[in-house]
């Protein structure tokens, strides 16, 4: 094993508290992108960019946080560590979930999109994206505490209230590792000001581990060239970079992306198409594909694949090793699926494996294309099917459980349709691959409307055992682990490294 | 130092016993668990651990000598648990339970949770509820 990798620049302790701009960061002059602002309670979609993402939360006074003396002394030996260059108290240091509020202090963009009584913060940070409930059915005794919580939102004015119960208290508030218990009541109130910055004014309710409650503030601005992209944390280890970087990326503002987004659009209830909108699971789960057409190539891998699990080797493909593809999306989806709709665009939520589709409706594919997990996907409607064709994939995604491989000549099209009583979307996928499929195949899914108001959440990399990669038998070299445990009695929950894969 | 192999489970073998919860007819190709067999353990509850990829449940179980052995049981995961009924407190450190699992085929006190049932009599199914035993994998694709 080799010593787990430090940032510290962004981390100096001298910084602390200091709700600075990051120099790289465009918010040290907003540009702002106002044209499109929306009015009423719908100016808070949109993309955001943060203006200065602190890596310590303070009062709104400027003060630090009201700790209680049990959390203070937490809170004192994360700060020690944190000067000795150890973050491990924040479980993003392996790339599992910031939770909130940490998601909204780390320098990455995110976009706000509503659909109905949805709305979705979708992340710029490993695909994290959260669903906020609309329809105003409070959360009184959360299942299970989540990373991101079970929000509920509602609108004063212009002003959006989300109120947030069921955080998992594996997550911290900061960077600087303020802890919370899963009595945690985050209570957010966004709203636009006057000069087109995004307002989220968080109040901080958590009597085991604050002696009153708290409120901070935090401001995002618009960036018409900012964009929130599929970002997979587990690569970035793998390139040597860290988990969460340290500011946003200077040649942001000069980014030139491959793909020009539509704008925000809001509801889908004005559009004479099909409605997908809402939150459906499957109604079966399909872990494999049982007739594709391998080519010769095709097959070699899964025989040898099928051979290594044979001698009793674990298997690791795409999805195992938490950087699934969208295709995983087409052959083996799980849990809930929450779909956003409008005139231009089909958003596809995913639950299991975490994923966020972008579908622009009515457009082409760019001339040209950088390769991706998720690909470039495009929609149209057909005779009210919604048909959707993507290419521009990397080629690291399996079809199914074993191992059937896809490479970047991967092209699919996916026909979704609408049951009569919109209870269920049947869904045709067309699989082509002359790499490794003689021959297009045609696999079929369905989905069923979800009675669930919230979705769960799949951390993929929040535990990554080392047993968990002995005897293992990687389809991708790529797939190797970047982060293990390495440390620990028993199952005790123990250190985390993360490496570089050859190293 | 490293975590005593008993432990050992494989996301992608784990990931697959879970899959096959909806899909009895599973491939369950690396094989850590032999479903083929049941075994019956009761014990303390040590811990209940909710994470993902998967969950665990530490149970001290009294071997023949009197010596408590530490069983370390997959339960799932915390979506799939959710579904099948479970909540944060349905399990707590302390309570007295029986656990039928299919064993890990190397040995160890390790499994994956088939039922659990409580002093009480009350019940709440695992994972591998509903896998069956399974056929050894195929040695050349389908």
């Amino acid at each position: 094993m080799g010593t787990m990798r430090v940032d510290a620049g962004f981390f100096n302790l001298r910084r602390l508290g200091v709700l600075a701009c990051v120099a790289a960061m465009a918010a040290c002059s907003p540009r702002s992108d106002n044209a499109s602002v929306a009015s009423g309670p719908d100016a808070v979609l949109g993309t955001w960019v943060p203006d200065a993402a602190p890596e310590r939360l303070l009062a709104v006074d400027g003060s630090p946080a009201p700790l209680t003396p049990e959390a203070a002394r937490v809170h004192a030996e994360r700060l020690e560590r944190l000067q000795s260059g150890d973050r491990s108290f924040d479980q993003t240091t392996w790339c599992a979930g910031p939770g909130m509020p940490r998601v909204l202090t780390m320098p990455y963009p995110f976009e706000i999109r509503r659909d109905g009584d949805y709305l979705a913060f979708i992340h710029g940070w490993y695909r994290w994206h959260r669903i906020v409930d609309l329809a105003g059915g409070a959360v009184d005794d959360p299942p299970l505490p989540l990373t991101m919580g079970f929000p509920v939102g509602h609108w004063e004015g212009d002003t959006l209230v989300i109120r947030t119960v069921g955080l998992s208290d594996v997550t911290v508030l900061d960077a600087t590792g303020l802890p919370h218990s899963d009595q945690l009541v985050l209570t957010e109130r966004l709203r636009v000001l006057s000069d087109g910055r995004l307002e989220d004014h968080l109040t901080i309710e958590d009597p085991d581990t604050y002696t009153t409650p708290w409120e901070t503030v935090l401001y995002f601005h618009r960036d018409s060239t900012a964009r929130v992209l599929d970002d997979i944390c587990p690569d970035r280890i793998a390139d040597g970079e860290p988990a969460v970087r340290t500011a946003l990326p200077a040649p942001l503002a000069n980014a030139q992306p491959a793909i020009e987004l539509p704008t925000v659009t809001t509801d889908s209830a004005a559009t004479a198409t099909p409605r997908l909108s809402g939150m459906w699971e499957p109604k079966t789960f399909g872990f494999m594909v049982p007739e594709a057409p391998l080519s010769t190539a095709g097959r070699t891998l899964v025989d040898r694949g099928a051979a290594a699990m044979a001698a009793g080797q674990i298997m690791h493909t795409a999805w195992t090793s938490c950087r699934p593809g969208a295709v995983s999306t087409m052959t083996m989806p799980r849990e809930k699926i929450v779909v956003l709709q409008s005139a231009d665009e089909v958003t596809l939520l995913f639950e299991m494996p975490r994923m966020v589709r972008r579908v622009r409706l009515g457009a082409e594919h760019p001339a040209s294309l950088q390769q991706s997990y998720v690909g470039d996907s495009v929609g149209r409607w057909e005779n009210g099917t919604l048909v959707i064709d993507t290419v521009g994939f990397n080629g690291y995604a399996e079809l199914d459980a074993r191992g059937q491989p896809t490479s970047a000549k991967l092209h699919t099209v996916e026909r979704l349709t609408l049951s009569p009583d919109n209870r269920s979307i049947d869904i045709e996928v067309t699989i082509t691959d002359p790499e490794y499929y003689d021959a297009p195949f045609t696999i079929k899914r369905s989905w069923k409307k979800s009675d669930a108001r919230h979705p769960f959440e799949y951390d993929c990399m929040e535990n990554p055992r080392q047993e968990d990669f002995e005897d293992a038998y990687y389809v991708r070299e790529r797939y190797r682990p970047t982060c293990m445990r390495v440390e620990g009695e028993g199952m005790a929950l123990s250190r985390v490294v993360c490496n570089r894969p050859q190293e | 130092m490293r975590v005593s192999r008993r432990r050992l489970l494989g996301i992608g073998t784990g990931a697959i016993a879970f899959l096959s919860v909806r899909a009895a007819t599973a491939h369950h190709s690396t094989a850590e668990f032999d479903y083929t067999k049941q075994i019956t353990i009761e014990g303390t509850v040590k811990e209940v651990q909710w994470t993902n990829p998967h969950s665990y449940i530490q149970l001290l179980v009294d071997d023949a000598d009197g010596r408590k052995v530490e069983w370390s049981v997959e339960i799932g995961s915390p979506s799939l648990n959710i579904n099948l009924g479970w909540r944060k407190n349905s399990v707590k450190a302390g309570d007295v339970v029986t656990m039928l699992l299919s064993p890990a085929r190397n040995g160890e006190p390790y499994g994956t949770l088939r039922v659990l049932t409580f002093e009480d009599g009350r019940q709440l199914e695992g994972v591998a509820a509903r896998v069956r035993a399974l056929p050894p994998p195929p040695a050349n694709g389908p």
